[in-house]
Formats: C-alpha cells, sequence, structure tokens
C-alpha cells in the first residue's frame, strides 16, 4: 500500500502540473496552486480512455492492457462498456500474446457509477475482462468481484464465471 | 431643496381636510411622475409602491411626527408657489379619495406569510413514511454495518452487504452512508441511500474507534484494515 500511495503522490504531482500546463479546467492560475492542492488529494477519477492501462482479471494469459480506443461514449468508457485495448504484458504462455489489438468489457472502475435506486459503487481499481468481437469471455475464470451492472449490459457469461457479485 | 418642495406639495393640503393621516399620492403623482424623483423615504410610509404603477397607497399612521416638520417648511412658501395651482385641481379628488381611504388604511397590510422550512418539513413527513415501513438506526462512521439490498435485477435472494461506514452525507431523506470493504482482494467501496425502500435490513454488528468524520484514508492504508469477515 505504501507503494501505491507512492505512485498516488506522483499522479497528483503530475495531474497538478498537467493542469497547469494545459488549457484544460481553466482554473489553474498560479494564485489558485495552493487552493487546488486540497482539490487534488482526493482524486478526481474519470473515464477510461485512450492510453489507460488496465488489469486483465481472467485467464486469458494477459496481464495488463492499454485501452486504445472506447467503444461506447464520446468521453470516454465506464462500468460495463466494451473497448478496444493492446495486450501490454502477457503471461508466456497464454491465449493472447503481447501486442494483440483485442476487445474488453470493463468490470471494475475507479469512476463511480450511479444506479437507479441512488445508490453508487466504485472500486479501487480499473480493470477488464477479455473478450472476442461478440462480447463472448476468451479465458474461463473470472478473479475478483464484479457488479450487476454487466447483467444489463448483456454480459451475463462474465456474471456467471465470476466468483463474486459486487 | 427639491424634498422640501415635495414635503410642502404633499403636506400644504393636509391642513384643508379633516384627517391628515391620509392623502392620495395622486396629486404627487401628477406633479411629480413626470419628473421622476426619487421617493423621498422618511416622509412617506416605507410601504409605497413605485408612483407610476400604484397611484393611490396609504401613509402610515404615525405621520404626525412628519406633521411636524412639515410646519417647519411651510414658512418657505415661495418655492410651493408653483405647486400650488397644480394642487388644488387634485385637491378635490384627494377629499373624495380621503374619506374612502380612511376605510382602506384600516385593514394592514397583510405581512408576508412565513411558510417555515418547506423542503425541512417535506424531507421529515418522507422520513417518517421510510420509518413506518422500516426503522433505520442510527448509523455514524467508523460502525461496521451489514445491510440486506433487494436488487431489482437479481431479485432471487437478497444481496448482503457488509463493511465499515467512512462518511455519512446528510441530505434529509437521500441522506447516504458510504461503505468500503475489501471483497476477493478489490476494496469496494458503495454509497448507499439509507431510507431506500430496497434496503431491507441494517443492522450495526461493531463499531470502531475513529476520530474522523470522514474515513478517506483507509484508501490508502492496508487492506486488512478494509477488511470483514
Amino acid at each position: 500500500m505504501a507503494a501505491t500511495f507512492a505512485s498516488r503522490c506522483s499522479r497528483v504531482g503530475r495531474s497538478l502540473f498537467g493542469g497547469l500546463s494545459d488549457s484544460s479546467p481553466g482554473l489553474f492560475t498560479t494564485s489558485h496552486e495552493m487552493t487546488c492542492n486540497s482539490y487534488f488529494s482526493q482524486q478526481q477519477r474519470t473515464f477510461i480512455q485512450m492510453r489507460t492501462v488496465l488489469k486483465v482479471v481472467d485467464n486469458s494469459g494477459a496481464k495488463k492492457v492499454m485501452c486504445i480506443r472506447a467503444l461506447a461514449g464520446k468521453k470516454g468508457a465506464r462500468l460495463g462498456d466494451m473497448i478496444q485495448a493492446s495486450v501490454k504484458e502477457a503471461h508466456p504462455n497464454g491465449k493472447v500474446k503481447k501486442g494483440a489489438v483485442v476487445f474488453a468489457v470493463v468490470v471494475r472502475a475507479a469512476m463511480p457509477k450511479g444506479r437507479c435506486d441512488g445508490s453508487e459503487v466504485k472500486f479501487d481499481d480499473n480493470a477488464v475482462v477479455l473478450v472476442d468481437k461478440q462480447g463472448q469471455p476468451i479465458g474461463t475464470r473470472v478473479f475478483g468481484p464484479v457488479p450487476h451492472e454487466l447483467r444489463q449490459k448483456k454480459h451475463v457469461k462474465i456474471l456467471t464465471l465470476a466468483g463474486h457479485i459486487a | 431643496m427639491a424634498s422640501q418642495v415635495l414635503l410642502q406639495a404633499l403636506f400644504s393640503p393636509i391642513q384643508c381636510p379633516p384627517s391628515k393621516l391620509c392623502f392620495t399620492s395622486s396629486c404627487t403623482a401628477s406633479t411629480f411622475g413626470s419628473r421622476n424623483l426619487p421617493l423621498i423615504s422618511t416622509s412617506i410610509s416605507r410601504r409605497c409602491s413605485p408612483l407610476i404603477a400604484k397611484p393611490s397607497f396609504v401613509v402610515r399612521a404615525d405621520s404626525n411626527s412628519d406633521a411636524v416638520s412639515a410646519s417647519d417648511n411651510v414658512d418657505e412658501n415661495p418655492e410651493a408657489s408653483d405647486n400650488v395651482d397644480e394642487v388644488p385641481e387634485t385637491e378635490g379628488e384627494q377629499i373624495l379619495d380621503s374619506a374612502s381611504e380612511v376605510e382602506e388604511s384600516k385593514p394592514p397590510r397583510q405581512t408576508r406569510v412565513k411558510l417555515g422550512d418547506v423542503m425541512g418539513i417535506l424531507h421529515k413527513r418522507a422520513i417518517a413514511a421510510s420509518d413506518e415501513v422500516r426503522t433505520t438506526p442510527d448509523l455514524r462512521t467508523g460502525d461496521i454495518v451489514e445491510i440486506r439490498l433487494e436488487v431489482p435485477e437479481n431479485k432471487r435472494r437478497l444481496s448482503i452487504y457488509k463493511g465499515i461506514v467512512i462518511s455519512r452525507q446528510n441530505a434529509g431523506i437521500h441522506t447516504t452512508i458510504r461503505v468500503r470493504r475489501i471483497i476477493a482482494g478489490t476494496g469496494v467501496e458503495i454509497v448507499f441511500p439509507i431510507y431506500s425502500p430496497n434496503i431491507k435490513e441494517i443492522k450495526v454488528v461493531k463499531h470502531r474507534k475513529v476520530r474522523q468524520a470522514r474515513l478517506y484514508y483507509l484508501k490508502d492504508k492496508l487492506p486488512r484494515f478494509s477488511t470483514f469477515k
């Protein structure tokens, strides 16, 4: 956890500088830097977009993928959406190899997803399950919790493979 | 000086009619409407409406002090000379109106009815209605809580969520608690509206002593601090 804390600090610093250099939300002036510090200590989680690295939680052979396209949504993918990704890290003998372009379904997202009864769910990490173009999972097991939202998105197979439904 | 002129025009006709308490502002409207003078607040009642819109209004009862001040200004007659000719023509209607104004001055202007805290009352009612169906215990940050939730998609059985309350946001009927737990190696935080009808039961299992109202630091700590059997 100390390692993740350190990485989070560096991410905070990078996002601060990114905000100062870019013109994105326009409230980053040098005078506001001190007030923005507290704002950034609580990370504003956002969509899964191009270049987002995600963890793979099935036994398809890949370990980490990088999103190259969010297939639905203008700003990015959310919980339950399908993305197109490139495999960055893989197990030596797995079904997918490094460098392959695959489709994946987001099963855990750090961005809170609202449900129709007023509740919200959010996870500590971003994770995907590799699927084929039709949405059928490539692997045979899914690790970790998955949310109900997959049922609405018609990813029933992943739900049945899941160990725990959040 | 303009204010004094206004005062004389208002108060010189007062000496003629019997009642000193009321006069119409129609005279003022006719004389001063075009000039667009700001209405002098001290001499005329507080509750005066814009001159052009509502020509008739009622002076507050304690204008006797004003009458005293008016007597001082009566000496400066030359300034009022240009207004005197205009004033008599409205004096006729003023006498007529004063009689009617006597009755109109009696019912006091309706004070604003304060409805009170409308949204607060509605929230309390909604919470009372939800309490009839199911009582909600007093939840605080640091409680280790077990929630049984009916999910419409998962109609078979109730889902059980256990975890520590890391924050409570009060918003009337949409008061929410955030519950954190490590499930199968990954931390999950769920926000529950505690008065939701989907929640079938909330039970406080244990309590952990905490010194914060929001336990957001638990995200950065070791997973074992958020693990509950």
